[in-house]
């Protein structure tokens, strides 16, 4: 965070011990204007951080603060202007979406002519209009993370704190909210963002958040994590008949690091900073084998995710 | 703390409770319960019961469920009240608002109250109705509104039970078992102490039979009614098994809130101190 932004969301020393199981001490701020993509492995402590911001939990230990205030001790003031969808959208099944956005336009004190205006322009938005009166029970798993994008969206939030956004959604939903979260930041809105999705952490975020093992292992832009975390590149290869002689050469070509076969092809291990696609596809046409295709296995970020949650934290 | 938010929680509690099919299959049960007797009574053209009775059977329908079966429709309505918002993981959402907790709690329990309320207005205007149609034109129907209000009143005892069971444990149908084993407990060791007192004389079993909780529930509604009821009316009372040893409205109304009051404080106190449960999965 640049150090001239207002702070919105901060942890100093958040700990919070489940017996079994420590997150830990966690030290963060978030600030004004950002979005944020949280990252990290199954259990690491993402859905840990944003119920201690939400204050639906209390840390063991350390400091919360949202809006520059506890979310538990201080929670209407502390929620005011901020939305929350959550993992997995369990939404009120034998309500309808008019019927719940009702009820959260009433739990943020909106006027009830105010509600009923927004209901449908909120729906239209998000793409569920035509089954504002259907049960939720009865839509599908994608419609149900729309409507639970919605409803933390419903008052006009300064913040959004959304876990897992897109799972679920068809790929026309997923570009329609990319837009909409970027219209949402335009307007001066920040959104922290947890996802498994790298390319739309990357698409959208102006920087990351990496927690591993319930460490903050990596705060910053998206760029310096990729410099700092990126070990090693692996590079895919699609070939025509060969034989384990050109393998061999494969692994001599200085800066591979290993040559793997696999069902699909091979891949080739490269030492960090180095782009043997040249030299590798030279090798390949000079022992006479056909070059189906070359490019990198998996992007830049995700190579540098890998190689950050990869091992214990120090 | 602010009372449309309470309000609207406590709407919604309707809502959420009267969706589950179990309260659902309870008061429809309680329909029959409330037609079917008088239907049958009338077909079966009664020979034992004076027509002298007939202008007060709708009391038998009003007081015969107040005892056994209010308890168990307000142990299912607030038993699954916090628990199922847990276990669906539906509590995370409504908490993620600028709501406090207590006006979240509050509108959750009034809510509870609001549909117990129902259900039994429903009951009673069920057996004026199903009486008048099979027996004539009822009487002594002034004491109804003050009956009702005393059988809303009493069920606050089961329904804070429940509601107490529902936050600590935070499991549906553990909860259930749990506040309805507190229920059938006190039903039966009321059973064992009164028959008791009976045998031995000995007024200290009666008053410990008169400080259960089941006890103020089945008492506050016939204390509160008798007066108004002529002998006739609660001879029928007798007949059908209602009655009660306790003698004090004030004592009944006291304890009533002794218990509620008691039961909510704890519920109210853990849920501010404890974490919002993520969903049972």
């Amino acid at each position: 965070m640049a150090p001239e932004m207002e702070e919105l969301v901060s942890f100093k020393g958040v700990v919070k011990d489940y017996g079994s199981k420590v997150i830990g001490p966690l030290t963060f701020s978030v600030g004004r204007g950002e979005i944020l993509g949280l990252l990290g492995p199954n259990g690491a402590g993402k859905s840990t951080s944003i119920r201690l911001m939400l204050g639906l939990m209390r840390p063991t230990s350390g400091e919360v603060r949202l809006r520059g205030l506890d979310p538990v001790r201080s929670h209407q003031k502390a929620l005011e202007e901020v939305g929350y969808s959550p993992e997995l959208p369990n939404l009120q099944t034998f309500l309808t979406p008019t019927e719940l956005l009702k009820l959260v336009g009433r739990e943020l004190s909106i006027r009830e002519a105010d509600i009923r205006e927004q209901i449908p322009k909120l729906l239209e938005t998000i793409g569920i209009f035509a089954y504002s009166d259907t049960k939720i029970g009865k839509l599908s798993k994608g419609m149900v993370q729309r409507l639970s994008v919605a409803q933390a969206m419903m008052g006009s939030p300064t913040l959004l704190i959304l876990d897992e956004p897109m799972i679920g959604i068809d790929p026309a939903g997923v570009v329609h909210f990319r837009d909409l979260f970027r219209e949402f930041l335009a307007n001066g809105g920040t959104i922290i963002m947890s996802s498994h999705i790298m390319s739309e952490v990357e698409s959208l975020c102006s920087s990351v958040m990496l927690i591993h093992s319930g460490r903050v292992v990596y705060r910053g832009a998206i760029k310096e994590f990729i410099e700092a975390s990126l070990n090693a590149r692996s590079v895919h290869l699609e070939l025509g008949k060969h034989s384990k002689e050109l393998l061999g050469r494969l692994r001599q070509i200085p800066g591979v690091q290993g040559v793997t076969e696999t069902p699909k092809g091979v891949d080739i291990a490269l030492e960090k900073g180095r782009d043997l696609r040249g030299e590798i596809s030279k090798t390949v046409v000079q022992s006479g084998v056909d070059l189906l295709s070359i490019s990198y296995s998996r992007s830049e970020f995700d190579d540098a995710y890998v190689s950050a949650t990869r091992g214990p934290v120090d | 703390m602010k009372l449309a938010k309470v309000w609207a929680f406590a709407i919604y509690e309707v809502r959420r409770a009267a969706a589950r099919k179990k309260v659902l299959a309870l008061v429809v049960l309680t329909i029959l319960l409330d037609t079917v007797p008088y239907y049958l009574l009338r077909t079966s053209r009664l020979s034992l019961l004076p027509v002298s009775d007939y202008p007060y059977l709708w009391v038998a329908g009003v007081f015969i469920l107040q005892g056994f079966f209010f308890p168990f429709i307000a142990l299912l309505i607030a038993a699954g009240s916090m628990s199922e918002e847990y276990e669906q993981g539906t509590a995370e959402v409504l908490l993620s608002k600028p709501v406090s907790r207590d006006e979240f709690l509050l509108g959750k329990f009034l809510g509870g109250l609001l549909l117990m309320a129902v259900v039994i207005l429903l009951n009673s205007v069920l057996s004026v109705s199903a009486a008048t149609f099979a027996f004539g034109p009822q009487l002594s129907l002034q004491v109804l509104p003050t009956v009702v209000l005393a059988q809303v009143y009493s069920s606050l005892v089961f329904l804070s039970v429940a509601f107490l069971s529902g936050e600590l444990i935070r499991r549906s149908s553990l909860s259930y078992v749990t506040a309805s084993a507190v229920f059938l407990t006190s039903y039966i060791v009321g059973i064992y102490l009164r028959f008791i007192f009976q045998l031995t004389g000995d007024a200290l079993y009666q008053s410990a039979s008169n400080y259960l909780p089941s006890t103020p529930v089945s008492a506050l509604p016939l204390l509160a009614g008798q007066p108004q009821l002529p002998t006739a009316a609660l001879s029928l009372l007798q007949a059908v098994g209602v009655g009660s040893d306790e003698k004090s409205i004030v004592f009944s109304v006291v304890l009533i809130a002794g218990y509620a009051i008691c039961a909510l404080v704890i519920a109210r106190t853990y849920f501010n101190r404890v974490d919002v449960s993520k969903k049972v999965t």
